[in-house]
């Protein structure tokens, strides 16, 4: 097939229209980093500090939109799965990164079992993935509150009281986690410039890259490109459809558990019953700054998600308070922001592909018109 | 038996669970010491209050735009129509009818553009929806500090302007409508006869606005569009007109929820107002794209049922409150139930 | 009966399940979190008086070390099972001494008292060692509901 010819105008409005979100996000920081009045330094630390905290949380999400599954907002679960082990290694006093890795091992076969319940849901709901996997997140989330609130006490033993409610049973709003907190950071921590870098995690983060890059080039993650490209295509091939995508669901649900507990030692408090359900919200909201779509995005897409979506989220109280005077204006827009990236970005995609379908048919066109000019 | 089996397939496990549910707690409530007449009349309030905003799914989900996760922009619309009609210093029940007057034109100005912008992605309606709503909230938050607002009893005291989180509508229009030709039977069991009037005149609207040529014309764009388009109906124009619809009726019914309720609930309030909704019509039988005024009825009286017994009858037997998290199991499991049927997927 | 067919991959997978168990049961033992409060009082056991120290340098391990007067009491979060206590002080003849024992903590023993005056003098390890139980009393129970709710109030992360 023959290229579609365009005029200069149009190419570089395709550019901008690409990358419309993260250019928006630019100009956003662009502009809000003056009027918040931090030093350089100090955004700098901030931003360090995130990327350890949120990226491999980003991460987990890249799989099921390689499979075509869209943003999965059942990252939800894998979060709630890692925030029982860390229920668990809190009670039972485990620390550093032992307790860490005990936490890890915990929560892999729970977000194992939830993924592959929210693989099969999403099976029966072809088409509309997005909106399931956002209500199994709220499901699920009732039935965690059910185990949390009222099961750990009495049917699962949690003994400490520092844990458990004065009643006698639940867990309570905020747990503290003294007994992991920043034991990842601080493990080969070194100081560059004045700022501190969390090796350890970066390192970890840096793997998990690795693993995503080699993982797309193994045998499941090709299959997962074929289903993600044209299902049934991928059928006629002869992949089974239903098990990859159940699989890059369980796959995403055990990292995004394992992301949940990196970024759950960095904050060392865990809010039981709200830090999960945001966090699925802010990862999309970031991955998709950083100019991912929901067919399409990479690990570059994630770095530069955090760092764009991080400072605007800092700024934007001071420089609400330094522009209007009011800091809780900057904090409804960071939320209104991180809302409408996501309205935004959904938007584009819906647009983008009623417009491929367009453009497939003006290609046609033209080459019919090529064609009979030759006749001629 | 077979017949049995039919009904229960075309009713669902889900449904048949819930109502025997329901039925249950009515059933062990006298036994537990929790009054009946007084439960009764608290459902029948709840269902009065919340009846319309779920009569706002039906618009849309006639005309095939899914779901109507997008409730919050019409609530909004009523959120934006109550406050201006008390800044403009109307009192008592002038102040309900000039708060739908004045909601109205937003209704209708953000359902245009909702609308506008659901007709470009046809397929992806009910995501971007969700989105689309909490969205709106959260740039309404923003909009609610800097409006202009300055009557007394709405802004904050200290500074004079940005409006408050909750606003009473005492000396306004609180029970504007129950209070109407209310009745009493008994010492606790109390019928609120303006709201559900109220409710009945709405529905009747929407009934008889589905059975006009415009109506039916709707009910074809959603079942079959191809066969609409065919007939000469103009698909997007009949969906814009379906979610004018749906966001006017999401408007009138905050303020009907708020007339009873006693609050106007700004910033985050009408953040997670769809859920209930949503999943309200859906236990009363209706699917992602078939819905009627029944499904509404029965389904609105059987969520506000659950809700307002769960709480008192678990209460009197494990001297536990476990009605929240009942309620967020139940509803967005029949959510997702309605989500994944397969017989509606492939339309 | 049936057979079970026990291939090659099921093999490697039952393996896999308790080589990661395994790792568990390590992480356990050597995370687990215990708490030293070491104690310079003076303690009498069997008949015999251990005098506490006018002052004293303790360390644990390779945490920085903790300075006591007498009938003072600190504490140090360690983890694992085998620590090694350092105690330097001076006796009553200005000389410096240090005394440097190892010894091993039960696993379920969260908090334990150390005595410090009775581990220089040279006492049981059981007299010098004593498991400890936080008294009821001290962990008044704070009143927090939570508020159990699906919403969020996304203003931080």
């Amino acid at each position: 097939m023959s290229k579609l010819r365009e005029t200069k105008g149009q190419k570089l409005f395709n550019v901008i229209e690409k990358n419309a979100v993260p250019i928006l996000f630019i100009i956003i920081c662009a502009i809000g980093i003056p009027f918040s009045g931090y030093s350089l330094n100090y955004l700098g630390q901030e931003i360090i500090t995130r990327i350890g905290r949120n990226s491999f949380l980003i991460i987990a999400l890249l799989i099921p939109i390689m499979a075509g599954m869209g943003l999965n907002f059942g990252m939800t679960l894998g979060a709630m799965a890692g925030q029982i082990g860390l229920i668990f290694i809190t009670d039972w006093k485990i620390g550093g990164i032992p307790g860490m890795i005990l936490a890890m091992i915990i929560s892999t076969p729970i977000s194992a079992i939830l993924g592959w319940m929210c693989g099969k849901i999403l099976n029966m709901a072809k088409g509309r993935e997005m909106v399931t996997s956002y209500i199994i997140g709220f499901f699920i989330n009732g039935v965690y509150q059910l185990i949390v609130l009222y099961g750990m006490g009495p049917v699962i033993p949690i003994k400490d009281p520092a844990l458990v409610l004065p009643r006698g049973y639940g867990i309570r709003n905020t747990v503290n986690l003294i007994g992991i907190r920043r034991s990842m950071d601080n493990v080969l921590a070194i100081r560059i410039f004045g700022l501190s870098i969390p090796v350890l995690t970066l390192v970890v983060i840096a793997m998990l890259c690795f693993f995503i890059i080699w993982f797309k080039k193994t045998k499941l993650g090709q299959d997962m490109r074929a289903v993600g490209q044209d299902m049934e295509v991928a059928r006629a091939a002869g992949i089974k459809v239903e098990h990859t995508r159940i699989v890059s669901i369980v796959i995403s649900t055990i990292l995004a558990g394992y992301g949940m507990i990196i970024y759950l030692q960095n904050m060392g408090t865990l809010n039981t019953y709200n830090s999960h359900m945001q966090i699925g919200m802010f990862s999309i909201a970031a991955l998709l700054v950083g100019g991912a779509t929901v067919n399409k995005a990479s690990i570059g897409n994630v770095f530069l998600g955090v760092t764009l979506f991080h400072v605007m989220f800092i700024v934007s109280p001071m420089a609400g308070k330094n522009l209007i005077g009011q800091a809780q204006l900057g904090e409804f827009f960071r939320v209104f922001v991180s809302y409408g990236v996501i309205t935004l970005a959904l938007v584009l995609y819906e647009i983008r592909k009623r417009r491929a379908r367009y453009k497939t048919g003006r290609l046609l066109a033209q080459d019919q018109a090529d064609m009979k000019e030759v006749d001629v | 038996m077979i017949k049995i089996r039919q009904f229960i397939h075309s009713f669902g496990w889900p449904r048949i669970i819930i109502g025997l549910f329901l039925l249950s707690l009515f059933i062990i409530a006298p036994f537990v010491g929790v009054k009946i007449s007084t439960s009764l009349s608290d459902t029948l309030i709840r269902f009065g209050m919340n009846g319309v905003m779920v009569l706002a799914m039906v618009p849309m989900i006639h005309s095939g735009c899914g779901l109507n996760f997008g409730l919050p922009l019409g609530i909004i619309a009523g959120l934006l129509g109550g406050t201006l009609s008390i800044q403009f210093g109307f009192t008592g029940g002038t102040s309900f009818l000039m708060a739908i007057i004045l909601a109205t034109p937003f209704g209708i100005l953000f359902g245009w553009g909702y609308g506008k912008l659901l007709n470009r992605v046809k397929g992806g309606e009910m995501m971007i929806a969700t989105y689309v709503g909490f969205s709106s909230v959260a740039f309404m938050c923003m909009m609610w500090l800097l409006l202009p607002y300055n009557h007394p009893t709405m802004v904050w005291g200290y500074t004079g302007s940005g409006l408050r989180t909750t606003i009473s509508t005492e000396g306004f229009y609180l029970h504007a409508l129950n209070n109407f030709l209310q009745f009493r039977i008994g010492e606790k069991f109390l019928f609120p006869t303006g709201m559900i009037l109220f409710f009945a005149l709405m529905a009747f609207l929407v009934w008889a606005f589905l059975h006009t040529k415009t109506g039916t014309a709707m009910t074809a764009v959603g079942s079959n569009p191809v066969f609409a388009r065919a007939s000469g109906i103009n698909i997007d124009r009949t969906r814009t007109m379906s979610v004018i619809m749906s966001t006017w009726l999401g408007a009138i019914g905050i303020l009907v929820y708020q007339q009873s309720f006693g609050f106007i609930q700004l910033y985050m309030g009408p953040f997670y107002m769809a859920l209930p909704a949503v999943s309200a019509i859906l236990i009363g039988g209706a699917s992602v794209n078939k819905a009627s005024i029944a499904n509404v009825v029965i389904g609105t009286f059987l969520f506000q049922g659950i809700l307002t017994m769960t709480p008192s009858v678990m209460n009197s037997i494990i001297h536990t409150d476990m009605s929240e998290v009942i309620r967020i199991v139940v509803s967005n499991g029949m959510i997702l139930y309605a989500l994944t049927r397969k017989a509606e997927v492939s339309r | 009966m049936k057979k079970v067919h026990l291939s090659r991959r099921h093999l490697y997978q039952l393996i896999a399940v308790v080589v990661v168990l395994l790792i568990g049961v390590i992480m356990f033992v050597i995370g687990k979190q215990h708490i030293f409060l070491l104690d310079n009082k003076t303690l009498e056991s069997n008949g015999k008086t251990y005098p506490a120290f006018s002052i004293v340098e303790v360390q644990v391990n390779r945490i920085e070390s903790l300075e006591l007067g007498p009938r003072d009491r600190d504490r140090a979060d360690v983890r694992g099972q085998k620590h090694k206590i350092t105690v330097r002080y001076t006796d009553r003849s200005f000389e410096e001494h240090e005394v440097v024992v190892k010894f091993k903590v039960p696993l379920s023993q969260e908090m334990v008292l150390i005595s410090l005056p009775a581990l220089v003098g040279g006492a049981e390890e059981s007299v010098w060692l004593q498991p400890y139980e936080i008294p009821v009393l001290l962990t008044m129970p704070v009143d927090d509901e939570p508020i159990i709710t699906d919403e969020i109030m996304p203003m931080d992360i």
